[in-house]
């Protein structure tokens, strides 16, 4: 068990902040998105036999935690306390995402942001991003490419030089 | 700009986000998850019986009294470590309407357990009597205000981690299993607990304080806030 557990520590510290980031860029909402992971994470440890073996476990958390889906969290967070240090728990310093890549991300049909997020932050490549999901490879390159396409459309920062730099003094 | 320029600034954008919950949060809430299973399971039988106690068949027989907190979970019903024998307290749905012939299960029950604490179920889409359900709560300990389409909270709050007190489930029929730990409830609170078509809201709040009621199970634009217990649990 300590060893169990110890591998799971180091598995939850390397890989919450990428899944974070996977399933707020699919849900749009930092906060929701924090609950359904740490949600995930839980059901990762207790089937810790079976997702330590699966081929991506960060997808494999990254997709309960999609799963739980809006019913859940609503389910979540009805019974409201409406205690004002709550509220404050949802968000922090250093967790602004622009809202106009939220805004963006939002825009695109879901399996389209499913895909970018498992590519983008699990850095998943096209088949295994396509076992996860369960839908053909083809299938995936193209939802990757509308999404691409429809974010360097509506994205301001997608429009900028990268090779520009502007430094402040 | 070609894909991997848009991708790049997209996790570029993301790289300030972190999630702070550390691993034994984690861990307690698979404990706690572990635990909810059990209830949900222990909870269904003992909702099992305790419906099974008021169902009303008009062709044969009196009904019983809508109430029905008299002890009817038969012993032996239930399985270990759920309600003790005549502990579950099921209350009517809308008493008095059932058609002849038909059947009317329990819009809620109350039972014992698990250890301390008292299991709250409610039946999805089934009419609650407030002061029914208010009784039965007081006969296991828990000191409640119902209302059914308006919720009453008081300022300030009950000052009580609310996640401490309530752990709420959903059982498999859709019904809503919530534990309640009345042993953790501070003196002078009551659990108030308000009641709409589509779900079921509940507070902490200080008996006796002067009540602020809605007529929406949440204002608009308010933040959806998880509860204080999460991090608790375990």
């Amino acid at each position: 068990m300590g060893h169990e557990q110890d591998e799971f520590a180091d598995f939850y510290r390397a890989s919450r902040d990428s899944c974070l980031r996977a399933v707020t860029a699919v849900v749009g909402d930092r906060g929701r998105a924090e609950e359904q992971v740490a949600e995930a994470f839980a059901r990762a440890w207790t089937s810790w036999g079976k997702v330590r073996r699966h081929p991506a476990p960060r997808a494999w958390v990254v997709r309960t935690a999609l799963n739980l889906g809006v019913s859940w969290w609503r389910r979540r967070s009805r019974e409201v306390p409406l205690a004002e240090h709550d509220a404050a728990a949802v968000a922090g310093p250093g967790d602004a995402v622009d809202p106009a890549l939220i805004a963006a991300l939002r825009r695109l049909p879901a399996r389209q942001r499913e895909v970018l997020a498992l590519r983008i932050f699990l850095d998943l490549d096209t088949e295994t991003t396509a076992k996860v999901i369960g839908i053909a490879p083809g299938t995936v390159m193209a939802h990757l490419s509308r999404a691409v396409a429809a974010l360097r459309r509506d994205l301001p920062i997608a429009n900028q030089d990268t090779n520009a730099t502007e430094v402040t003094r | 700009m070609n894909e991997h320029d848009v991708m790049y600034q997209v996790r570029e954008s993301f790289s300030g986000l972190r999630m702070d919950t550390p691993v034994e949060q984690v861990w307690a809430r698979s404990r706690a998850r572990r635990r909810r299973r059990l209830t949900g399971m222990t909870a269904a039988t003992a909702a099992t019986a305790g419906a099974a106690a008021v169902i009303t068949l008009a062709a044969g027989g009196p009904a019983p009294a809508p109430s029905g907190h008299s002890p009817s979970a038969s012993p032996g019903s239930a399985s270990p470590g759920s309600a003790s024998p005549g502990s579950a307290s099921p209350g009517s749905a809308s008493p008095g309407s059932a058609s002849p012939g038909s059947v009317r299960l329990a819009a809620f029950t109350v039972t014992n357990g698990p250890g301390d604490s008292t299991t709250l179920i409610l039946r999805k889409d089934a009419p609650i009597d407030p002061g029914e359900l208010r009784q039965a709560l007081a006969q296991h300990g828990v000191p409640a205000l119902v209302t059914v389409g308006s919720f009453c909270r008081t300022t300030p709050l009950a000052p009580v981690p609310f996640g401490q007190v309530v752990q709420p489930t959903t059982l498999a029929d859709g019904s809503d299993a919530i534990v309640i730990n009345g042993q953790a409830m501070p003196s002078g609170a009551e659990l108030s607990i308000a009641v709409f078509p589509q779900t079921v809201r509940m507070v902490l709040i200080e008996k006796g304080a002067p009540l602020s009621c809605f007529s929406t199970p949440g204002q608009p634009g308010q933040p959806a806030i998880h509860i204080t217990g999460t991090p608790t649990q375990g």
